[in-house]
């Protein structure tokens, strides 16, 4: 590993709270590490706002090994920056060249308000999977674990969706701010196990009903999410919704229920 | 029944009008492509499969009701979907790169959509027999009409590329919808949205060409 | 001084749990409804607990300061969890699962609590997967397992890279069923500022609502702590930024014993620190040790490339030195053995502050696809950050600081020296003894909150009078008064350096002096070094911005000053503690061959530590550790 010394201008989009107009500000981010984060960037950045008696830039983050979903920004356009699966935390700087603009904007969508400066409200999301995200099993009730063989393509194939760190990086790449790769992703998990099938038409009109009165947009298979999702979540997921919500709506007796507004 | 209504209100259920609707567009194109090209028998073997056709009667008709209701399904979809994805992003980003998903087809649906209903209108107001009268003149005779009139011939070129952008998107777009997204038959399906534009866009592209030079 | 009733039911070992459920008292079905239970933290512990609790029919108010449940710290495990479920007849039993794990914690735990936890280890799984987790499978379609360090038979669990992911999103879908039905009510985005006791009882919290800013006061008949661990003491580890002991601290501040806080585990393989500006570690499982092979080479100062360095040039020292374990030697063991290396000078990278973990010989063996598979989305991990590619050129690894053995003392119901403020997960010290083992993280947040927790708090719940408090009550203004104090004081500091300055400072000091080797001068020296960076803290930091917005430099601000204060019973504690056990490793107390040299006469208790008011040396207390069913043995992996 050979580190460098680059330096940056910043466009980033500060807004005080979730009325207030927003607007982006120029900051120079200077004397950067190539190994560094693009967080660790912001921190630096953030230590000499500090300093100079500024605020600094709010952004959420918080395991900084792309796991945790906390962290994500739109850099120069592109949710999580321009490496492929790839977290912004796990962004580095040597993917960027010295005396390079670099615009970090917020994840936009009706459905996930800015807070403040880069921080969004991911709600909608837990409401999505309160909807019906789980198998209902309460603590105690299971049989042993090996009674329920799993093939073991399709563990695999859930363990791709459950691989989901509910970033909100598909809604943000999505032209239409369709949050149909997250949803699908849950439900794409629960419906390859059989120990999900029991509830799979339920779970897919409940979240699908959610989804929809949340205000996203709707998929029209731009497949921007698929390559922008840090985890590499395929379309096919999406595929796997759209027949399991078919399955459900015509065959199942079940009935799409009313959503819950959010609070 | 209104668990339907309320499933095709859903965004699946939307999406769904639009990838059946379209399907049978998809469904229409390759028919009707595969009639026409009758013209490379010369003008007599494409006025009789025209005759041929008319000759369905009733049949005929409840394929133009057919196509008229997923026409107006499908544009009525089309449009609720472009509002409501609009407002779902109310605040634009100043930056917008695409991550390599979406394409020019895929980004320009709304507005090919609209340029190929405009084409329709033009096509049915030169063409259907409804509006203009085959009595007289046969379909051949009326083609090299319509088609010596530089103004026609460029709006129909112009518009069987656009319709080939369109099934680009549209034709691997609709099987992904109604959930055939199979790893082994998703790369097939989507080489032939491309390869099936392709022929939409050439193989009726070339017909305005052979009638004139058949003239 | 404390009372430490550790209330370890008696007879069999096997039969103590089930004994004890029996003799605890019941709260009827009708009767669950009318108690509020207040649970901090949602990750295994927290997230397992409240949905558990809430199932039962307690009302239940569940608190994290992420913007959702799901993304607890927990969620980076990677390798997997224990069971004693021997589905690869491999000779595993729960006995050999407790003795594992006892033996790995240097005997420092208890066994009554070590063994409940290897008995409840199987119903985890079991549940897991009915939740739809989707672990490795074998062709068959049946549960996969691997072996982990610290173990000689294979009983770990996993899904893929992913394990704690995947186990906290069942914990997580859990609590949102329950947050749908009502039962749980969600309080994102709030960070506990103090624990309320009134008339000795822990009856509720105070927080901070981290968007508006506003104090919250919230009543409860019982708390529920499951915030984890305090091992960004050393500012850098492995856990999240967040991670912190605010909220443990507080408790400890109102009368909850601190137990055992020196032992902090320290990692052996994480990628090697590179520059000031680094935030955090990132940690590579540990599971890389069943195919990667650790060395470094056999000359100090040995420059070449690790491709030109030949076979026997290379000095694979846990092979060497440990040759029954080899590369599965304990984290404690591998962590000290890795220090020893560089502190001889053969410690390799830019910093030499780093050792070889090399897929040369295991690629050969099983072909780069089968590692990919195995270890695919890691060497990903690891190329991202450092830019080289492991595959070719072995990875650099070294230890790092990851998890608190130590935490918050509880009795056998998991419930502090404060009746009614129960503690799980990692946040408590109760299973791991000095050293945890892999793979038992999860093991004991997922054990505490589904199975323990559950039936211990019926018998509080049952066997106690509650007076009627309101969030008007006296002790939740006075509390509110002192968090909102403290928050105003930061505010008005105003001085010359920022918060992570101060905590940057910190971690030096305590890794420099408290990490993987200690001693009684260092350990000494550390204490007036943080004194002064306390003292300076609280002269010259500056926290910009409002207290009535999400203001970032604030919530760390508070988490910084409580590590500072906290840093001091740390140290305290390992000055106390006369011997070398598991993490803790004085140097005045070792073997020959550099291993640990307890003290069994002497130090088998745990250390428990009392606050003794503002400016006062915290008062020591001890639980002796009796051993009834094991023999202590030195602990050997050679």
């Amino acid at each position: 590993m050979s580190s460098k010394s680059i330096n940056l201008t910043l466009k980033v989009w500060r807004q005080q709270g979730p009325k207030a107009p927003g607007r982006l500000e120029t900051y120079k981010a200077e004397n950067i590490s190539t190994d560094a984060s693009f967080l660790e960037m912001l921190d630096i950045v953030n230590e000499r706002l500090t300093l100079e008696g500024k605020e600094p830039i709010a952004f959420d983050h918080d395991c900084r090994e792309g796991i945790c979903g906390m962290c994500g920004s739109v850099v120069n356009g592109r949710p999580h920056g321009p490496q492929k699966e790839t977290t912004l935390c796990q962004l580095h700087m040597r993917h960027f060249q010295d005396g390079d603009t670099v615009y970090i904007e917020p994840f936009r969508a009706r459905a996930l308000p800015v807070v403040k400066d880069l921080v969004v409200d991911r709600s909608a999301l837990d409401q999505i999977i309160a909807a019906g995200g789980f198998i209902s099993v309460n603590t105690g009730q299971a049989p042993e674990a090996n009674s329920l063989p799993v093939p073991k393509d399709k563990a695999d194939l859930a363990m791709d969706a459950a691989a989901c760190i509910g970033c909100g990086a598909c809604i943000a790449a999505c032209p239409n701010a369709a949050a149909m790769l997250f949803t699908s992703a849950k439900i794409s998990q629960l419906a390859l196990l059989p120990h999900g099938r029991p509830e799979a038409a339920k779970r897919a009109l409940a979240m699908l009903a959610q989804m929809d009165a949340a205000g996203f947009g709707n998929c029209t298979n731009h497949k921007e999410c698929e390559m922008e999702c840090p985890k590499g979540i395929s379309i096919s997921n999406i595929a796997r919704l759209n027949r399991e919500f078919l399955k459900a709506a015509l065959a199942s007796a079940e009935e799409i229920p009313a959503a819950t507004k959010k609070e | 029944m209104t668990w339907v209504l309320r499933t095709l209100s859903t965004s699946i259920g939307k999406k769904q009008l639009m990838a059946v609707t379209g399907l049978l567009f998809l469904l229409f194109l390759a028919t009707h492509l595969l009639g026409n090209m009758s013209i490379y028998g010369g003008g007599p073997a494409f006025v009789a499969y025209a005759e041929h056709l008319h000759a369905l009667g009733k049949l005929l008709v409840a394929a133009e009701v057919l196509m008229a209701l997923a026409l107006i399904i499908h544009v009525l979809t089309a449009v609720v979907l472009f509002f409501e994805n609009r407002a779902a992003r109310p605040v634009k980003y100043a930056v917008d790169k695409s991550g390599g998903g979406r394409t020019f087809s895929s980004q320009t649906m709304p507005y090919t959509g609209l340029l190929v209903l405009g084409f329709i209108c033009v096509h049915l107001a030169t063409f259907s027999h409804h509006i203009v009268d085959q009595t007289t003149r046969n379909i051949f005779q009326i083609a090299v009409a319509v088609f010596s009139q530089p103004v026609y011939l460029v709006i129909y070129l112009v518009s069987m590329i656009i319709l080939g952008f369109h099934v680009r998107h549209g034709l691997w777009s609709a099987f992904q919808t109604v959930g055939a997204n199979h790893p082994k038959y998703m790369p097939f399906i989507e080489k032939l949205s491309i390869v099936f534009a392709v022929i939409v866009a050439i193989g009726f592209g070339s017909l305005p060409l052979i009638i004139l030079a058949m003239r | 001084m404390l009372q430490l009733d550790a209330k370890i039911p008696g007879g069999p070992l096997e039969t103590k749990w089930d004994r004890h459920r029996f003799d605890l008292k019941l709260v009827n079905p009708s009767n669950k409804r009318k108690f509020e239970i207040i649970v901090v933290g949602t990750g295994l512990a927290g997230g397992s607990a409240s949905a558990s609790l809430a199932e039962l029919g307690y009302n239940v108010k569940t608190f994290c300061i992420q913007d959702s449940p799901r993304r607890a710290h927990s969620i980076a495990a990677q390798g997997g969890i224990n069971a004693a479920k021997n589905y690869p007849n491999d000779s595993d039993s729960i006995w050999r699962l407790f003795y594992d794990t006892i033996k790995g914690g240097d005997f420092r735990a208890r066994e009554a609590n070590v063994y409940r936890l290897a008995q409840v280890s199987n119903l985890i799984i079991d549940h897991c997967v009915a939740q739809g987790i989707p672990f490795a499978r074998e062709y068959g379609g049946l549960l996969a397992n691997r072996s982990f360090g610290g173990a000689q038979v294979s009983r770990t669990f996993y899904a893929r890279g992913q394990t704690g992911q995947q186990l906290l999103l069942g914990a997580y879908s859990a609590l949102m069923r329950q947050v749908a039905r009502g039962q749980v009510k969600m309080f994102p985005r709030r960070e506990m500022l103090d624990l309320v006791v009134v008339d000795g009882q822990a009856r509720g919290i105070v927080v901070r609502n981290l968007i508006t800013g506003e104090i919250e006061r919230h009543t409860a008949h019982a708390v529920v702590l499951a915030t984890g661990g305090y091992g960004n003491v050393f500012y850098l580890s492995t856990n999240g930024m967040g991670c912190n002991v605010t909220a443990a601290y507080r408790c400890y501040k109102k009368g909850a014993g601190f137990a055992n806080p020196c032992f902090t585990q320290i990692h052996p393989t994480c990628i090697p620190v590179h520059g000031d500006y680094q935030s955090k570690l990132t940690l590579m499982s540990e599971s890389l040790r069943n195919d990667g092979r650790v060395w470094v080479p056999k000359k100090a100062g040995d420059k070449r490339r690790p491709e030109d360095i030949p076979e026997d040039e290379r000095d694979y020292y846990l092979e060497r030195i440990y040759p029954s374990f080899g590369n599965l030697a304990p984290r404690d063991i591998s962590s000290r053995a890795a220090k020893r290396m560089c502190d001889e000078g053969k410690g390799v990278g830019p910093t030499g502050r780093a050792v070889y973990l090399d897929f040369r010989d295991a690629i050969q063996r099983l072909g780069q696809a089968e590692i990919e598979a195995r270890y695919g989305n890691l060497f990903q991990m690891y190329e991202r950050i450092v830019a080289e590619d492991p595959y070719t050129t072995p990875m650099m690894i070294y230890p790092a600081s990851h998890y608190a053995m130590g935490g918050l003392w509880v009795d056998y119901n998991l419930m502090s020296t404060i009746p009614g403020l129960f503690v799980l997960g990692e946040a408590n010290f109760s299973d791991h003894g000095a050293n945890r083992l892999g793979a038992s993280a999860l093991m004991q947040g997922l054990a505490d909150g589904y199975f323990v927790i559950p039936n211990t708090i019926n018998g509080y719940l049952a066997g106690t009078k509650f007076a009627e408090v309101t969030e008007s009550h006296e002790a939740f203004k006075e509390s509110e008064a002192e968090v909102v104090a403290k928050v105003k004081k930061l505010l008005s500091i105003k001085g010359k350096r920022t918060v992570q300055d101060f905590h940057r400072d910190l971690g030096h000091v305590m890794w420099e002096y408290c990490g993987m080797g200690r001693t009684d001068e260092g350990l000494t020296k550390a204490r007036k070094l943080v004194a002064d960076v306390k003292a300076e803290f609280w002269e010259n930091v500056t926290v910009p911005g409002s207290h009535t917005d999400l203001n970032q430099s604030l919530e760390n601000a508070g988490r910084v000053a409580d590590f500072l204060e906290f840093a001091d019973i740390l140290l305290l504690d390992a000055l106390a503690r006369r011997e070398s056990c598991g993490c803790h490793f004085n140097e005045a107390f070792q073997t020959e061959d550099h291993e640990a040299l307890r003290d069994d006469v002497n130090m088998a208790h745990v250390a428990v530590w009392e606050y003794a008011g503002e400016g006062k040396e915290p008062i020591f207390n001890k639980e002796p550790l009796n051993f009834e069913f094991v023999k202590l043995a030195t602990r050997s992996y050679k």
